[in-house]
């Protein structure tokens, strides 16, 4: 015998009863009295400290918070928790879901994510990278960048000596050039519409027709890679996760990993876009040595020291060297 | 117990209380998280349902808790539908910028739908001693509220926002009724401005504040920007400053959401019965920072733990003041909600609740 409220579904008010189980009937006795067969009565999964509900097939329902007297009048019906919810109070079952889980993420994070984005990326229809780099590009035109100053004499020798590199080994339509002059200094930028963004800032530091070589078989390297595809996949893929994961405490830790957790995935891109440049610079007889210059050129430019490596888009400059280095 | 200590029993203010613990969701979070992996996701539905399940039965007044209906595979509906529309939406606004326009005003005209169809769902499947919320306003209300007056807010750079925001509580809190029983909202637009001018005050002071004291670092810092390699203690000024500039803005988020739940709740009546929030700013804040350092600290962990902190603060901090017996509270007549905008609402993360 177990003192329980009683609330019948129509109205708010609340009867103090007492639920006894016998003969698989229960009896509710009290400020009203009910009898029925437990087979047609619904119970709520146990909690620590919420109150056990016993629901009617016509809605009324009653609440009880003595656990250890419902417990053990349950147990005396067979009554057996649901296997979640046993799951969900083990917790030995819980340490190792949580492992599970931990070991999933960093697995899918490692290795199942960025080969699931490879696999899309060379498989997506062409036009779809098409329109991605056709609209970002349309955008820094209206905001970063400004026409080329270089004279078109000078731009069609940049382009022959890069369509001669033969550099496109995946077979698809060749890499286009494209000279612009931007605010936002030496650089240039691989767009997935095979394009490259060549900025007069980059050809003015570099001074020197395989130094620019490196950078732009560098660029080529991510088109060929797919590297923006693959990277607008993973970090959707990231934002997704970590919504669902952490959205429900905050949307700004949610925000976190999505930005720390794509900066690994940045770091990849660059190395195998710089072992790409490495391979057709090799195969092309230019020497390897130029790519580094380009480095040391673009870090000099930059003016700091580099920052954390964990927290950097780009790998480390001495760790690209010495990749390169490797290369010679 | 004789009539009039009953009437006094009646009468006296019922806090609310919230029962549930951090280790114990921590396991439920945990076997929601797998199950839901295991089944790509499908389980997700049921792991709400659960989820919202435990947060309802742990939440008490007056003797008696609250309880979660939502039916898992209307929750799912919603959520294909979610994923559907947020895969669209990040799609479009990559792949071409002229779909921008396009989307958003797509995304404009569906939301306050599904905000409508979401409040219908959530206040529908949620009961207490045994009688369902509802929510009566129309379609037509809900494009107002949620379209007309933000899109005017834009237009007024803002000036407009505490009167949209009481003219939305308003209309949430007087639509809304339990068993046949609306709920109605005094909440004055005066009172929404104050509670904003308030909260801008406090930022804007804080930050002068952190202007005079760490301003100098900053000034020494841009002098020296042009530096091939600035001194370390240069740096360190720029970042304290930056660092300050995070902790007030974390500071001033729970200050506003202090203010904004009790001046709702201050002034929602059902019935005669009156409710009371008293939430503190300090407690608060300090809930709400200690709860983002504890989860970045924990790679996520904490996460469990720190929803039922600050679940259960905000709980807590409400008090029901009745007028006379809550018993005569009666049932309304049933009818079906999809559950459509309840899904989406929660992919997009609006809070719609409290």
């Amino acid at each position: 015998m177990i003192s329980a409220s009683y609330f019948d579904g129509k109205t708010s008010r609340l009867y103090h009863v007492q639920l006894h189980v016998d003969n698989g009937m229960a009896q509710v006795s009290g400020d009203i009295s009910r009898e029925i067969s437990i087979a047609e009565l619904r119970v709520s999964e146990r909690t620590l400290y919420a109150a056990r509900r016993v629901t009617f097939p016509d809605g009324a329902y009653l609440e009880s918070s003595d656990h250890v007297g419902f417990n053990d009048m349950l147990a005396t019906t067979g009554f057996e928790d649901s296997l979640v919810v046993r799951l969900q109070h083990s917790w030995r079952a819980v340490v190792a879901f949580a492992l599970l889980i931990v070991a999933f993420l960093i697995l899918s994070y490692m290795f199942v994510l960025p080969w699931a984005a490879k696999v899309i990326a060379r498989n997506l229809p062409a036009s779809v990278e098409t329109t991605i780099g056709m609209g970002a590009l349309d955008f820094l035109d209206k905001n970063v960048f400004t026409p080329s100053k270089l004279s078109p004499e000078k731009q069609d020798s940049i382009r022959t000596r890069f369509d001669q590199l033969h550099s496109i080994q995946d077979g698809g339509p060749p890499v286009e050039l494209v000279f612009r002059s931007s605010k936002a200094g030496a650089n240039a930028y691989a767009f997935p519409s095979r394009q490259i963004v060549v900025t007069d800032q980059i050809v003015t530091l570099l001074d020197n027709d395989e130094e620019l070589m490196a950078v732009l078989t560098h660029e080529s390297g991510h088109i060929v890679e797919h590297h923006f595809t693959r990277r607008l996949i993973q970090s959707s893929t990231i934002a997704v996760g970590a919504t669902m994961l952490f959205g429900d405490v905050s949307s700004v830790i949610a925000g976190i990993p999505t930005l720390l957790l794509d900066l690994k995935y940045s770091r990849d891109a660059e190395r195998d876009a710089d072992a790409y440049a490495i391979s057709v610079l090799k195969n092309n007889g230019i020497p390897v040595e130029n790519l580094a210059l380009v480095f040391t050129k673009l870090k000099q430019q930059a003016k700091g020291n580099d920052p954390v490596p964990y927290l950097s888009t780009h790998p480390l400059t001495e760790e690209r060297l010495e990749q390169i280095r490797k290369a010679e | 117990m004789t009539s009039l200590e009953n009437q006094l029993e009646q009468d006296a203010p019922q806090k609310f209380s919230f029962t549930g613990t951090g280790s114990e969701y921590f396991g439920i979070w945990i076997v929601n998280i797998l199950l839901s992996l295991v089944t790509l996701g499908i389980y997700s539905a049921w792991a709400k349902v659960r989820r919202n399940r435990y947060f309802y039965s742990n939440t008490y007044v007056a003797h008696s808790s609250f309880d979660y209906h939502g039916n898992p595979i209307a929750i799912l509906k919603g959520r294909v539908i979610a994923i559907v529309l947020f895969t669209l939406y990040n799609l479009a606004i990559r792949s071409s910028f002229r779909f921008v326009g396009i989307m958003l005003l797509a995304m404009a005209i569906i939301m306050p739908w599904l905000i409508w169809k979401s409040l219908q769902f959530r206040l529908y499947n949620t009961s207490y001693r045994g009688i369902r919320f509802g929510f009566r306003g129309s379609a037509s209300q809900a494009y107002m509220k949620f379209l007309l007056l933000p899109v005017l807010t834009l237009f007024t750079v803002y000036l407009l926002a505490p009167f949209t925001h009481q003219r939305i509580k308003k209309f949430q809190h007087s639509e809304s009724r339990f068993g046949a029983s609306y709920f109605s909202f005094n909440g004055k637009v005066g009172e929404f401005y104050i509670a904003y001018l308030i909260g801008i005050g406090a930022l804007i002071a804080g930050l002068v504040a952190i202007s005079i004291v760490f301003g100098s670092g900053l000034m020494v810092f841009f002098a020296h920007s042009r530096d091939v390699k600035p001194d370390p203690s240069i740096v360190a000024g720029f970042f304290k400053f930056i660092f300050a500039l995070y902790i007030w803005i974390f500071a001033i988020f729970p200050l506003f959401l202090t203010l904004i739940q009790n001046l709702i709740w201050n002034n929602t009546e059902l019935a005669g019965h009156r409710f009371q929030s008293n939430l503190k700013w300090g407690k608060m804040t300090f809930i709400v920072v200690t709860n983002i350092l504890g989860v970045i600290c924990t790679l996520g962990l904490f996460a469990p733990f720190a929803h039922i902190r600050y679940l259960k603060y905000r709980v807590e901090s409400m008090t029901l003041i009745p007028d006379g017996s809550i018993d005569n509270f009666v049932a309304a007549s049933e009818e079906q909600i999809s559950a459509t905008g309840d899904g989406v609402a929660d992919v997009f993360d609006f809070d719609l609740s409290l």
